[in-house]
């Protein structure tokens, strides 16, 4: 069977705070020490309207998923907490599934993020799904420095273990590791969906994250990192499931993309490319030490970074450089499926988490591409295999 | 460290390695949270003693080990070096977080400790001078607050750094972080430092951009036995900044007539 009969559309909607500061270069990050002076909470009360205005509409039109995440200290997002979003998004909709992809589990506690999970799948009625992050570089830096980047991925697997415990056996349990220890693990609610919701691991495709999605039975999403990474670490992760004897399953591997589509090829790249490049001269603008911070990743991983200029350095990325490098889909609407189609088969994916509200995009803009998306591309990509939703 | 002969020791599980020079008593020095400038500025203290420098675990030569996190593990892990190298009675010496790690044995090591430096330590929470948090600062500006004096670096870092430079760098910030990202200090040691008898000099450069010099009087007040030393026009890195630093160690740390 072609991983393109059962593809199902995730749409991610990330929040930007939208609104660009006049002198935009006087900014070396749009993270961690971004003055918060250029926050007007009356603007961001508009995006909140109008990014439930979208999420509406990805309902409506008939996409499988909302996707919703976490950061900190950034124009990036306005979502610090996404169980208090996911609580809105769940009473503006009516049946599309929620991906929620989600709260480090360090900067919470691991038997307060199964109680909120399983609350919100419990109001939902079983719509829930949940992405399991370290959290990125820049979120150790914007919370407590009693959260020690050092010990991260420890208290992760720990935090890991403890919230699957808390799902999946009937309480009260206990529970003793290096870092936590809980008396009387028992959480209510317990999630609607039984034995638990579908989870997965987000990462950028170390093999610390991938060992995890082996370890816990979890899906895969890799986050918004070059294609060739993302393809090694679904091959990483496919090599070592078959050795721990799971059988990988397309709906197994989220992918992640930019989309932008309109008419024609030329009137997309018009029309999207400006934003394009925002989000990543401007969204996308970190300080390389903010990206790694003291122990976050091993010495020989730091130094695959700093030889790599990647995205990292974003701000001097051609536009062909992030064509070649970043998943970005950009074009008519044959383009865009043929491209997409070709992803989700060179993957072995059937899950594609699209990013359709890009950067600093206006609302009629992202509302089009949404639109066409839904209209002309989705069937494009389903007539391609004959099979109909 | 051309002066120096290497041993490697495996203590409690992690390989250190350790750096001597010269014969006499010994002078155990403790670095702080970098190795980047070397230790030859200490050289002159072996022509008096047997001078040894580890490397900390997770710094320069040494091997890391993540279970190194705590200053009571530092502690813990030069008590097993001296019994590795048979030293009993010591001059202890130690800068910046060495400083700290030296305090910290000095406390629970009063009979073996003939002398105790304490230069430019830390350890102490001073809320008016506070430690400056180097983690935060822009990488550009670290240098300018280690040191007043540019050219110690001067032919110990490349010119731009190399990606292998920098994650040696990375590499030695992981390893303070597993017991600095938190805090700088020990909560608990203003109230054991009363423990330490030992003769005790303060050794601090004015210009100190990291541990501010005014902390010094705080670590008076609770060893008001020690003796002060202030090298006027010398930041952080006091060692390679002057000659009078060591100078200072070697005259207070000079074995007595006849000992």
């Amino acid at each position: 069977m072609s991983v393109v009969d059962d593809i199902q559309f995730y749409v991610f909607n990330h929040h930007h705070y939208a609104h660009l500061p006049e002198r935009i270069d006087d900014y070396s990050s749009s993270w961690v020490d971004y003055p918060n002076s250029e926050f007007d909470p009356r603007l961001a009360h508009e995006l909140y309207q109008r990014y439930t205005r979208e999420i509406r509409l990805v309902e409506e039109l008939g996409f499988d998923a909302i996707a919703i995440n976490e950061h900190h200290n950034t124009a990036y997002s306005l979502q610090p907490s996404p169980t208090v979003r996911a609580g809105h998004v769940i009473a503006s909709t009516e049946k599309i599934k929620i991906l929620v992809a989600g709260i480090p589990l360090n900067l919470s506690l691991p038997n307060r993020v199964a109680e909120e999970y399983a609350m919100l799948d419990v109001m939902s009625g079983g719509r829930m799904e949940f992405g399991f992050p370290l959290g990125t570089g820049m979120e150790y830096w914007s919370n407590a420095a009693q959260i020690n980047p050092t010990t991260a991925r420890a208290r992760f697997r720990e935090g890991l273990e403890i919230l699957l415990q808390a799902w999946e056996q009937d309480g009260p349990t206990s529970y003793e590791g290096e870092h936590f220890f809980y008396r009387f693990l028992n959480p209510w609610p317990r999630p609607y969906q039984q034995p638990r919701p579908r989870i997965y691991i987000v990462g950028s495709g170390s093999p610390e994250t991938v060992d995890l999605a082996v370890q816990f039975g979890a899906g895969y999403s890799v986050v918004f990192t070059p294609i060739p990474q993302q393809l090694r670490a679904f091959e990483s992760l496919r090599e070592k499931c078959a050795a721990a004897g799971r059988t990988l399953a397309p709906d197994d591997l989220i992918i992640t993309t930019i989309v932008y589509v309109a008419d024609s090829d030329e009137e997309a790249e018009r029309e999207g490319r400006p934003h394009i490049e925002r989000f990543f001269s401007w969204y996308h603008r970190v300080q390389p030490k903010y990206l790694s911070p003291p122990g976050y990743v091993s010495r020989d991983n730091f130094l695959r970074l700093a030889s790599s200029a990647a995205l990292a350095d974003a701000k001097e990325s051609s536009w062909e450089d992030m064509l070649a490098l970043g998943r970005i889909a950009i074009g008519s609407p044959d383009t865009v499926a043929d491209t997409l189609a070709h992803w989700a088969q060179e993957a072995g994916s059937s899950r594609i988490l699209l990013q359709l509200t890009i950067a600093d995009m206006p609302e009629e803009k992202a509302v089009k591409n949404m639109t066409l998306f839904a209209r002309e591309v989705i069937p494009r990509i389903r007539a391609k295999t004959g099979v109909p939703k | 460290m051309s002066g120096y002969t290497q041993t490697r020791y495996e203590l409690a599980g992690v390989e250190v390695a350790v750096y001597e020079a010269g014969t006499g008593p010994p002078l155990l020095f403790l670095h702080g949270a970098g190795t980047i400038t070397g230790f030859d500025s200490l050289l002159p203290l072996a022509e008096r003693f047997r001078l040894v420098v580890p490397h900390h675990p997770g710094f320069g030569d040494s091997a890391d080990d993540p279970a190194v996190c705590d200053i009571h593990d530092y502690e813990r892990l030069y008590l097993d070096l001296l019994d590795a190298l048979g030293v009993g009675e010591l001059t202890l010496a130690g800068h910046s977080m060495g400083g700290w790690i030296a305090a910290t044995l000095a406390i629970s090591q009063g009979a073996r400790v003939r002398r105790l430096v304490l230069a430019a330590p830390w350890g102490l929470r001073v809320i008016e001078h506070p430690t400056l948090d180097l983690f935060s600062l822009p990488d550009a500006e670290v240098p300018l607050h280690l040191t007043a004096d540019l050219s110690v670096f001067a032919g110990k870092v490349p010119d731009p750094p190399t990606p292998e430079f920098l994650a040696d760098r990375y590499r030695e910030s992981t390893s303070a972080a597993r017991l600095l990202w938190g805090h700088t200090y020990d909560p608990s040691l203003p109230r054991w430092l009363h423990r330490i008898s030992a003769p005790a000099l303060l050794l601090w450069g004015d210009a100190d951009r990291v541990v501010p010099v005014g902390q010094l009087p705080s670590w008076r007040s609770h060893l008001p036995h020690a003796e002060e030393r202030v090298l006027a026009g010398v930041g952080h890195l006091l060692f390679d900044e002057s000659p009078d630093a060591v100078a200072a160690v070697a005259g207070f740390a000079l074995p007595p007539p006849g000992g």
